[in-house]
């Protein structure tokens, strides 16, 4: 048995994948490449495959690590060439490594956000309630969360959560690119921040895209 | 290929995954090449139309062809079909994201009666008249398929063919004609004129309908040259019919995800009040090497960990061992599970028994369908009361503690003894679990009874049959509720409405339409899902027009009226279910098909073959 770090890229119609689907979605596909997955023993045995990091519902990715245990002494490449056959549409293999870091060590992931508005005029006003939010350094969000079995409303504080954030716009379009806390302990879902920053600037952007580019360790070098 | 509109309210829905496409194994052309574009449409959830055989053979089956593409539509859900309302997004087309209503075929599948308002809503959100009447144009044809259409009256006015039968071989002719019509440049007619000629295709513009003053249909007549009686369509050699070598492989976890295995089709069983064992005759089998290789092409193209052996009652499947023993061969190796989704469990090896997953998993299913023996005889449903017991005290022995009941109340004959038997007999099964010595430690015992409403259908021997009304369920219910003395044992019923309006649909005739239409209008859609249901706007709607839904499901129809559906030929001759009536009432039962030919005169759709009779099949 060994592990392997399978990355993969999520665009199209692929995102609209919830995180429980695509993890049946992927055991599909390891089986119909043919790579022997690792079960686990006792009562139920089930494939090893997991996601460090699950990416929200209708958000893409340049490269989604998942990992999954094998029994074969294929090699990397035969691995990325197995599952390149058999990927459904908007998924596509980007690599296949070794795991070098634990998934536990995912700390912050750079997301690029792309808004619409209704016009060039929009956006540059739209723009510049943006940069003042985030430079206010206020911003905050309603999350709710369960205490026992009771439901909880929390607020957070969103910019200590927020580490890098950069805008540029350009016609009707605004882009950012951020990095967020990442991870299964604090995590800022990029569309809870975009939420948070429409209902305190008071605008609404005709589409949105999210797009996760990479993840990141808690010294700002790459997850691998 | 998701506008940017639809990806806005993607996001606002539960389950966007229903609305996108894209999943593997789906089919994309270039449309370009294409001469005929066919919407296939479940009308119901994606979920739900994404576990159904029937759909996977045609669409397959259609897209095998270069000159044509079928693609896949389902009922939207309601917060769906709001968002699509709101933002003007018509009723689109998975693979394509095209609107259907600029295809040349939309085809529906009717599986159920409850369905029939989702159609009109489907032709609605699609931006088309509901009214055949009122869609002029050539294209799009808007047809029917699927058990359902034994009786199509009640939906007559809405769509333009129905094909009774199989569906494998008429598609093709239908889509023929269609392309040869487009580019003849034809008039909606003419093409209907042509298409009436085709044996599996019924236009029901061209027959009138007269009625005697009772109410009671005088008289169905034929014009435009359309037959007299429109015959289904079978397939005669299931090992050289095509059937897919590909599932589409949904995203979203639906109903049935997985492969499914066809054996045969038919049943050799006669069950008096089971639609399905008629409809689908004369039997046709398969042989275990083509289901085989089946079934290794299915798992190798979509990575799916389960087969399910499908067909009526999978038991009777004479090769079902050799099946099995091949199956296993590489099924163990390639962890894959097996399912007998109908299975009767007895004299089946255990050896065997222990490997499928479907028993291990859900624990023993069983359906006696009636309380006392007597019932059972009367419905013809071949199960003892020895049988149940034995077979539950092996299971028992075997470390088993749930059972499953399957029941029905309403059954013709019934009195309050037959129902009270139901909860005597789920008693004897708690009992006899106490009883047993080898009964796994500590642990106690569950029996679930499921008690549904039943239905009488055409072409069964019960189509002349009252259905119990509401108030006589009701009491039935309450009857069997109170009879159960012990907390072992859980009993659902089915909601009653549901079930008259089943009743309706399913022995209705054409003025029925007017009904559909008013309760959809009303907001009638989902019928068959108890969250949706609107029990008032449904009688309100039938109270409009002026139609009671009694005089269709709770009154006994004389042998000699003339029945809405007696223009539709299904191969079942009309003696032989007046004498499987009449025995019924007599409590005497009918040897099985394999025992003994009762003549139900189905064999003559297939040049006299019948596998019932033909004892192992090379
Ligand atoms: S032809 Fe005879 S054996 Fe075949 S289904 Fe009919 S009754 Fe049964």
């Amino acid at each position: 048995m060994r592990s392997v770090r399978v990355w993969l890229e999520k665009d199209g119609r692929a995102i609209y994948t919830s995180h429980l689907d695509l993890n049946r979605c992927m055991t599909r596909a390891v089986r119909r490449a043919g790579i022997p997955l690792w079960y686990t023993e006792g009562f139920n045995p089930h494939p090893y495959l997991m996601f460090p990091l699950p990416l929200p519902l209708g958000q893409s990715s340049d490269g989604e690590p998942m990992d999954i245990r094998i029994e074969t002494d294929m090699t990397d490449g035969e691995i990325f060439d197995a599952l390149s056959r058999v990927m459904p549409e908007g998924f596509t293999v980007k690599a296949v490594r070794e795991p070098w870091d634990k998934a536990g060590d995912v700390a912050m992931a750079q997301y690029l956000i792309t808004l619409e508005l209704a016009d060039a005029v929009q956006a540059e006003r739209t723009a510049a309630v943006i940069r003042s939010l985030i430079d206010g350094g206020e911003l905050t969000a309603e999350k709710t969360g369960k205490k026992g079995r009771m439901k909880v409303v929390k607020e957070i504080k969103l910019s200590e959560l927020i580490h890098r954030f950069e805008l540029s716009w350009e016609g009707s379009f605004i882009k950012i690119s951020a990095v967020l806390s990442a991870g299964s302990t604090v995590n800022l879902n990029p569309a809870l921040m975009l939420d948070a920053l429409c209902k305190a600037g008071g605008f609404e952007p005709v589409y949105t895209e999210i797009r996760r580019q990479k993840l990141l360790k808690s010294d700002f070098s790459d997850f691998e | 290929m998701l506008s940017k509109e639809l990806k806005n309210i993607l996001l606002k829905v539960q389950k966007p995954g229903r609305y996108t496409g894209g999943e593997l194994n789906s089919v994309v052309k270039d449309s370009a090449g294409i001469a005929v574009r066919y919407a296939f449409c479940f009308p119901d959830t994606y979920e739900i139309g994404m576990s159904h055989l029937g759909m996977k053979i045609l669409y397959g089956l259609v897209n095998e062809r270069e000159d044509a593409w079928c693609e896949r539509v389902f009922a939207p859900w309601l917060d769906m079909e709001k968002q699509m309302r709101e933002h003007n997004i018509p009723l689109y087309a998975l693979e394509s994201g095209d609107p259907i209503k600029d295809f040349d075929l939309i085809g529906f599948t009717l599986q159920y009666e409850l369905c029939y308002t989702n159609v009109l809503n489907m032709l609605d959100l699609a931006g088309l008249p509901v009214r055949s009447g009122e869609r002029k144009a050539l294209t799009p044809i808007v047809i029917a398929g699927g058990p359902c259409v034994c009786n199509p009256e009640p939906l007559a006015p809405f769509v333009d063919l129905f094909l009774p039968g199989e569906g494998e071989e008429v598609t093709n002719d239908i889509i023929d004609l269609l392309k040869k019509h487009k580019a003849l440049g034809s008039t909606k007619q003419e093409f209907l004129k042509e298409a009436a000629k085709i044996q599996g295709v019924y236009v029901p513009s061209f027959y009138s309908v007269e009625y005697n003053p009772d109410n009671t249909v005088k008289a169905v007549t034929p014009s435009n040259g359309a037959p007299e009686k429109v015959k289904k369509r079978i397939v005669s050699d299931l090992d050289n019919c095509y059937y897919p070598d590909k599932f589409v492989v949904p995203f979203l976890e639906v109903v049935h995800d997985r492969t499914t295995a066809e054996l045969f089709r038919g049943c050799i069983r006669g069950c008096r009040f089971c639609q399905a064992g008629f409809l689908y005759r004369p039997i046709r089998e398969k042989q275990a090497k083509t289901v085989d290789g089946q079934c290794r092409a299915l798992c190798g193209s979509t990575g799916y960990d389960e087969i399910s052996l499908c067909s009526l009652s999978t038991s009777d499947y004479t090769q079902l061992y050799p099946l099995l023993n091949g199956l296993l061969e590489w099924t163990e190796e390639d962890r894959i599970n097996i399912a007998l989704p109908s299975l009767r469990i007895d004299n089946f090896p255990e050896e065997l028994m222990q490997k499928i997953s479907s028993v291990r998993r859900s624990g023993l299913t069983f359906a006696p369908e009636a309380g006392t023996q007597r019932l059972r005889d009367v419905i013809n449903k071949n199960i003892t009361e020895d049988v149940v017991m034995s077979t539950v005290k092996e299971a028992f022995d075997g470390g088993w503690t749930a059972v499953k009941l399957y029941f029905m109340i309403g059954l013709p004959t019934e009195t309050l003894e037959d129902v009270e038997g139901i909860a005597k007999l789920a008693q004897k099964v708690v009992d006899e679990f106490y009883h047993n010595p080898n009964k796994p430690k500590g642990k106690s015992v569950t029996v679930s009874v499921s008690a549904s409403t039943f239905v009488p259908k055409p072409f069964t021997p019960f189509q002349w049959e009252a259905q119990d009304t509401p108030e006589a369920i009701a009491e039935k219910q309450k009857h069997l509720f109170e009879s159960n003395t012990t907390r072992k044992v859980n009993i659902s019923c089915h909601k009653v409405y549901t079930s008259v309006l089943e009743g309706v649909f399913a022995r209705g005739d054409r003025r029925l339409a007017d009904v559909i239409e008013t309760a959809w209008k009303s907001g009638c859609k989902f019928d068959g899902w108890d969250d949706v249901f609107d029990t008032e706007k449904w009688e309100a709607a039938f109270e409009n027009c002026g139609i009671s839904p009694e005089f269709y499901a709770s009154r006994q129809r004389s042998f000699d009226e003339v029945l809405p559906w007696d223009h539709m030929d299904y191969g079942i001759s009309k003696s032989f279910l007046i004498n499987e009536n009449k025995k019924a009432h007599e409590a005497v039962t009918t040897p099985n098909c394999r025992e003994k030919c009762s003549g139900c005169g189905t064999n003559k759709l297939n040049g006299g073959v019948c596998h019932a009779l033909c004892k192992g099949m090379a």
